[in-house]
């Protein structure tokens, strides 16, 4: 019994378990869903080009901060502009 | 039933202007011998390529929106890819947004007016 209260302060004691930098983050909110006249389209890759690295990769969603839905859009759309080559598949770093 | 699709092809960038506008009336003739049109043709002209297409560092873009059925559309499609002077093509279908397919959340905001008058 009193091996297993020790154990148990080990546990809640010292760090605390939700903190650090991440729970001050502020919560993101999809761009597409805030504004309805902006849409993923191929042809548009201005837009597209702010969802991708500088390397070219598809930022994951929970950096970009949009919603399933339209981040869905956002990779089809960048996987179709990079076919027409106005995005590339992949960018030298130097 | 005809579907809007959009073709977009890249001519090579050092073909004349005579060759752009040949391929362009070759689509159309072959979209119109298979009853169907297009709708709308687009010239982007030559840009920059994000990466080397057989060696051409930039193409020549132009936008077809056709209203076809899938034949007509795969007949334009094999005629694209058969061109020598067509270094890229992609066919997109377009999907009509319905505006009458509701979300759940407006059903909700919908129902809540309804019980309180």
């Amino acid at each position: 019994m009193s091996q297993y209260r020790s154990k148990k302060e080990t546990t809640t004691g010292g760090r605390p378990q939700f903190g650090g930098k991440r729970s001050f983050q502020k919560k993101k909110v999809c761009r597409f869903c805030a504004d309805k006249n902006m849409k993923a389209d191929y042809k548009d890759f201005r837009i597209l080009k702010q969802f991708t690295s500088e390397r070219g990769k598809i930022t994951p969603r929970r950096i970009t901060g949009n919603c399933a839905k339209h981040q869905r859009d956002v990779a089809i759309a960048i996987k179709r502009a990079r076919i027409l080559a106005f995005l590339p598949f992949t960018t030298a770093v130097l | 039933m005809n579907n809007n699709y959009e073709v977009v092809f890249i001519a090579r960038p050092d073909a004349g202007d005579d060759i752009i506008k040949g391929i362009i009336q070759k689509a159309k003739d072959t979209a119109e011998s298979l009853n169907s049109q297009v709708v709308k043709v687009e010239e982007w002209g030559k840009r920059k390529m994000a990466y080397p297409i057989r060696k051409y560092p930039d193409g020549y873009y132009v936008l077809l929106n056709i209203s076809a059925n899938p034949a007509a559309c795969k007949e334009v499609e094999r005629i694209l890819r058969l061109n020598e002077d067509v270094i890229r093509n992609q066919t997109v279908k377009k999907i009509e947004v319905t505006s009458d397919k509701k979300t759940k959340k407006d059903k909700e905001v919908k129902e809540s007016k309804e019980i309180n008058p």
